[in-house]
């Protein structure tokens, strides 16, 4: 594979996007311009060790040093931990093992949002439609380029803007599609900037280990080394119909996908795909009050962020994990959807109750709505409606309430039981490791 | 490294130049502190008036979080980084 293109976010801005350009692109477009005016171009922004550089950031002294951000498992770690070999999902007394010295946060979820939400501003400002994630986005720039300049540049801009509000340091590719946009950012990992254009694409792929191409998970792997295929390029040995009887319908994807087409289209998602709210206990526990007030307190935080964006919620689901590692879920799909409290709480206790079947204390819980509309796209019984107004109305003032003086003012049901549990402060109870959607 | 919660408000010296805030020094316990570094500034949205967020470094070297609720503009010293 040919070297591509590295732009740190402190470089010259728009005269670093020639001087960096890839070798890749060659010189048929040598101002980082698609090909053909039709083609697509989407850009991967990834920020880099996200947690964990936050956290050096919010405190210098940890500048330099190996730094883990996790409960149980490593969510995020430092380039600093990651030369000791530590990844994320890898377990803590793993992580403890190899580096000692390691400095381990359990973390700050709402600090993390705040970052996020700041650079996918940014991303917005270089293209219309932008698809985040936790930690990365997919911004769709295609017929950017007369607005914009070099779509190269662009990137390159937009890294030092990051840079500039954020503090942060980011990892941006460009491809013809998500796929190839995103692999062309790890090659250049961290704070680096890379392309691979259309007619590179298959030649990109071929030598780059099966595990990389999307789709291809442990068991799909496993299956593919044991036939003696190791390389993306080696996997385009197999026909579509071949790869659908060993992996069903996705084999045709990988089929497209080994050759560097994905068409899967960019989506804003003004509509989240769902909303999940889940910790952990400080301590493993099998007391009902404590585990249903927690599931309380986490559906009305799971609601008032579906209200905050207008939707309601048709499908509950409620995880929970066993402190010896089992994991249970359920879901259920009410025949009305809601933003409302207690009709989700009603529907996360039946699912609770059907759930922990096992005499084992928990260790985590967790509650995901999905499956959204737009609030006021439901039809109600007409004489319901005047009820379910004066209900809309109370809960926008309790939200109106807690936006204020904190989550913690207004608990109710058996999330009263976690007052005097748990420390509060003016964002509501202080949970051990809170997890927000990803 | 932690944060231990502090919670308390503060008054709070800011500069307002550029369209931008920036504190300056905070008082207390009797004692102004002086910020010699922002380390690091994020704004929280999700409120009807947006919450800004400061880690600071005083003149002692301590690392501390304080915040500015835009809606009152009362400034709370939210917590400070320690050891262990």
């Amino acid at each position: 594979m040919r070297p591509l293109g590295r732009v740190p976010s402190g470089g010259a801005g728009a005269g670093a996007g020639t001087a960096g350009m890839p070798e890749a692109s060659g010189p048929a477009h040598p101002g980082g311009l698609p090909e053909r005016a039709d083609e697509r171009l989407v850009l991967h922004v990834d920020i880099d060790a996200f947690f964990a550089a936050i956290e050096q950031q919010r405190d210098p002294r940890l500048q330099g040093k190996p730094v883990i951000v996790g409960a149980g498992v490593i969510a995020s770690c430092s380039y600093e931990a990651r030369r000791f070999g530590l990844r994320a999902g890898m377990a803590l007394s793993e992580a403890r093992r190899l580096c000692p010295q390691a400095v381990i946060l359990e973390g700050h979820a709402q600090v993390y949002r705040c970052f996020a939400e700041e650079i996918f501003a940014r991303c917005r400002e270089f293209s219309p439609a932008v698809e985040t994630y936790l930690d990365e986005a997919y911004c769709d720039l295609g017929g950017t380029a007369r607005l914009h300049g070099d779509p190269f540049a662009a990137a390159a801009r937009l890294k030092r803007a990051i840079l500039d509000s954020t503090g942060l340091t980011v990892t941006c590719g460009l491809g013809p599609n998500r796929m190839l946009a995103k692999l062309a950012g790890k090659t250049v990992k961290p704070d680096g900037l890379a392309r691979v254009p259309a007619s590179e694409a298959e030649e990109f792929l071929t030598a780059r280990p099966i595990e990389q191409l999307p789709g291809v998970g442990h068991a799909h792997a496993k299956t593919l080394r044991s036939m003696n295929l190791r390389t993306i390029g080696e996997l385009r040995a197999l026909s579509a119909d071949v790869l659908e009887a060993l992996f069903g319908a996705p084999g045709r994807l990988l089929y497209e996908r080994c050759r560097g087409r994905d068409t899967a289209p960019v989506h804003a998602r003004e509509v989240p795909v769902s909303i999940s709210r889940e910790t952990s206990f400080h301590r493993d526990t099998a007391d009902r009050a404590e585990i249903e007030g927690m599931l309380e307190y986490l559906a009305s935080r799971a609601c008032r962020a579906t209200r905050e964006l207008d939707l309601v919620a048709r499908t509950v689901s409620v995880r929970l994990r066993y402190s010896d590692g089992e994991g249970a879920e359920r879901a259920r799909t009410p025949s009305r959807a809601s933003d409302l409290d207690p009709a989700v709480i009603e529907a996360a206790r039946g699912l609770f109750a059907a759930l922990f079947t096992r005499r084992v204390a928990l260790h985590a819980v967790g509650l995901t709505l999905s499956n959204f509309r737009p609030a006021g796209a439901t039809q109600g019984a007409l004489f319901e409606e005047r009820e379910a107004g004066r209900r809309a109305a109370l809960y926008r003032a309790f939200d109106h309430v807690r936006g204020a003086y904190g989550h913690g003012v207004l608990v109710s049901g058996r999330a009263l039981h976690l007052k005097g549990r748990l420390e509060e402060d003016r964002h509501g109870f202080r949970l051990r490791t809170p997890s927000l959607t990803k | 490294m932690r944060s231990e919660a502090l919670d308390e408000a503060v008054t709070v010296r800011a500069d307002f130049q550029g369209g931008a805030v920036t504190p300056v020094a905070f008082r207390r316990r009797g004692r102004e502190h002086r910020v010699v570094r922002v380390n690091a500034r994020w704004i929280d949205r999700v409120p009807r008036h947006p919450h800004f967020y400061f880690s600071i470094t005083d003149d002692s070297g301590d690392v501390y979080q304080l915040q500015l609720q835009s809606g009152d503009l009362l400034w709370w010293l939210d917590a400070v980084m320690v050891d262990g």
